[in-house]
């Protein structure tokens, strides 16, 4: 049991939040954005390997890849790339930027969509690896914190590549890519709201001085922070109830969290300009995906108590 | 980072098992357990019990090798306290003495100190008990005012001391007293309970029997050579001993099994496989105790890597308690008759977890040391 990183994974960190530091603030032009993918910082990502830490390195250090780029302002595709594809087909490289879908929702706006060039399906007992024609994706609008896009036209899932038995295997990535993001986002948002409430004077005083905002801000802290390593140790055993639990715990604290960051950042926190909804909004996107909480907590009780035959009730 | 016990310590928790397998009585969980862990059958088995653990090295794993211990990492110490936790806690009221007591005297005591009580603790024979709250002064520690006053070579102790758990089973008292007359002149004395002038009187309450004492201190002469540091110190030692009592219980270990407890229970009485409900609630209290299970064992690695102590411990516990909370509203969403001798366990839980956010500082003040100690934010 080591909660310290590596030579190795501290490394990686550093190279990684070196880059991200080098693309910390937004253009102009996007600074009242609701979402913002940088093409080209994630092409560089995917340059320098840090995409494919998965499998150069590990699953483990892959989420930590996760947990910084969601840390970012710009959103990038690191979770599917650079976590679900290469550990849900260890066996076949697939082209990034990876969006992923459950195969009920291919009719509807998907995240990432208009900048992935493969579509990951979760059919349920199968899943489906399908390549994304831009040409097909139409963009779509939207307050949640990432590129959102829709197919034209719904795809065949016939015209992909079906993986037997894949399924489950998806999921349990996805879920694990889902804490680790809504860890890091969680993160960025929390430090973003201490240094607000650390500044801003409401009857004299800094917000942050009254023991009301200061007793959630500690409760949110403590959720983001078990959720990060929940999401660490899922990513390290690459164990589906492991992964159950961290995306279960992820998010069962959205609702306090959100309400809570964007209560303490006041009416600015409504505002475009200052930048709290990259955050938030982000996490709100990931709320229903792969199961969404009651999916991942019935999975962690039939896990723990399977179900016993012949029993009723 | 990895997440991974070692052959060793795997080995350590199956030497543990086994001990536990040979010692407990056939009837524990229903003869002893049930009995709540400070009552007097309780207290009385874990002479017995902790002698033989400590006969097997299994007490105090974690201490120097001249004072008992096996210099095991505070890894194995935390192992041998989920299962014991895992069981009823067999150890009684000396889990205090091998978490925080003990280490404290080690770290603190004189010579002479260390002589007169490690080898008790280590040899699982002794009962202590903690003075520390007042009918005036639980949270706020510094408005105690049981005082010591200098005579001679001994102090006379006059006052009292409040939720004083273990009390009239205990051999030996570490108490906090007032020594000045400024908020911080507070000193430590370890006094013998059968010192004349001391009485304890128990009352009744939520939580079971042994927990709630009174214990009144009438002209008590205690050796200035019992002091525990120097006159006015003990705010450094008390806050170095609850930097361990505050990650020393397992509550996950803890919640995890009367959860499996009750699924059980509703299993058996056809009120669970058919409910998605209930399986998505109790699929929510497993998440939230493996939540807390993660920030101990990110407390428990910082010490064991010699960090200082940081607010770290203060949030598992806060983390901890959120997830207590939620299977005290499970148990009575859905099993509401185990607080009416339905399953005598499952309400020794609940019974026991009612005071969970007071016992060793109050969440609130927890909240306190995190918001400042652990983000930076301004004091008010």
């Amino acid at each position: 049991m080591d909660f310290h990183l590596s030579e190795d994974q501290q490394a990686l960190v550093d190279a990684v939040q070196a880059i991200l530091r080098d693309h910390a603030d937004l253009p102009q032009a996007e600074r009242l954005s609701y979402a913002w993918h940088d093409p080209a910082l994630q092409a560089l990502l995917a340059e320098n390997g840090f995409l494919d830490a998965a499998r150069s390195m590990g699953p483990l250090e892959a989420a930590l890849v996760a947990f910084e780029t969601a840390r970012s302002l710009r959103s990038i595709e690191a979770m599917g790339s650079g976590l679900v594809a290469p550990m849900a087909l260890p066996d076949r490289m697939v082209e990034g930027p990876v969006a992923l879908a459950a195969e009920r929702d291919l009719g509807r706006a998907i995240r990432n969509l208009t900048v992935a060039r493969t579509l990951l399906v979760d059919c349920g007992e199968d899943s489906i690896v399908l390549p994304v024609d831009p040409g097909a994706v139409e963009q779509v609008a939207s307050i949640l914190g990432y590129p959102y896009g829709r197919f034209a036209r719904a795809p065949d899932p016939a015209s992909g590549q079906r993986i037997a038995g894949g399924g489950a295997l998806l999921r349990q990535w996805w879920r694990t890519g889902i804490a680790t993001e809504i860890a890091g986002a969680a993160r960025a948002a929390i430090d973003f709201t201490i240094d607000h409430v650390t500044q801003r004077q409401v009857f004299g005083r800094a917000v942050g001085s009254f023991q009301a905002v200061q007793h959630r801000l500690v409760q949110r802290h403590g959720h983001a922070r078990s959720t990060c390593y929940l999401a660490m140790r899922a990513a390290w055993s690459a164990r589906a109830g492991d992964a159950d639990i961290a995306v279960c715990h992820a998010l069962l604290g959205i609702q306090p969290l959100l309400f809570d960051l964007h209560q303490f950042n006041g009416g600015m926190g409504v505002t475009t300009e200052h930048s709290l909804h990259f955050w938030t909004y982000r996490i709100r996107a990931l709320q229903a995906e792969a199961g969404g909480l009651a999916g991942a907590a019935l999975d962690i009780a039939d896990r723990r108590w399977p179900a016993v035959e012949g029993a009723n009730g | 980072m990895e997440f991974a016990w070692t052959d060793d310590q795997i080995d350590f928790r199956r030497r543990v098992r086994q001990a536990l397998d040979e010692l407990l009585p056939g009837d524990w969980d229903e003869a002893y357990v049930s009995e709540s862990y400070a009552s007097d059958k309780q207290v009385d088995f874990s002479r017995h019990f902790c002698a033989a653990l400590a006969e097997r090295g299994l007490l105090t794993p974690h201490w120097p090798k001249e004072y008992g211990g096996a210099d095991c990492p505070d890894w194995y110490h935390f192992i041998l306290g989920e299962e014991m936790k895992a069981a009823g806690e067999p150890r009684g009221s000396q889990y205090m003495n091998v978490n925080w007591i003990g280490p404290t005297l080690l770290k603190y005591g004189t010579e002479e100190q260390k002589a007169r009580h490690v080898a008790g603790i280590a040899g699982g024979t002794v009962i202590w008990c903690q003075g520390f709250s007042e009918p005036d002064a639980g949270t706020d520690l510094a408005a105690l005012r049981t005082r010591a006053e200098r005579d001679g070579d001994h102090y006379v102790v006059n006052g009292s001391k409040i939720w004083t758990s273990y009390a009239r089973r205990a051999d030996w008292c570490f108490l906090l007293v007032r020594t000045g007359p400024g908020r911080k002149d507070v000193s430590i004395l370890l006094v013998p309970m059968d010192t004349p002038g001391i009485s304890v009187t128990s009352f009744p309450g939520l939580i079971k029997d042994g927990h709630l004492n009174e214990v009144f201190f009438t002209d008590v002469r205690v050796p200035v050579a019992n002091r525990l540091g120097e006159e006015g110190q003990a705010w450094g030692i008390v806050t170095h001993a609850l930097a361990f009592e505050r990650v020393g219980v397992p509550r996950y270990h803890t919640g995890l099994d009367a959860l499996d407890r009750a699924v059980e229970q509703l299993r058996a009485e056809g009120r669970w496989d058919g409910d998605p409900i209930v399986r998505h609630r109790a699929g929510l209290l497993v998440a939230r105790f493996e939540a807390a299970r993660m920030l101990t064992y990110l407390v428990v690695d910082q010490r064991v890597r010699g960090e200082p102590p940081n607010s770290d411990a203060n949030l598992s516990r806060i983390v901890a308690l959120e997830a207590v909370g939620d299977m005290m509203n499970f148990l009575a969403d859905y099993l509401p008759d185990c607080l009416a001798g339905g399953d005598r366990l499952l309400e020794d839980y609940y019974r026991i977890n009612i005071p969970a956010g007071i016992t060793g500082g109050t969440n609130e003040i927890q909240l306190d040391l995190v918001a400042r100690g652990g983000l930076g934010l301004p004091r008010g």
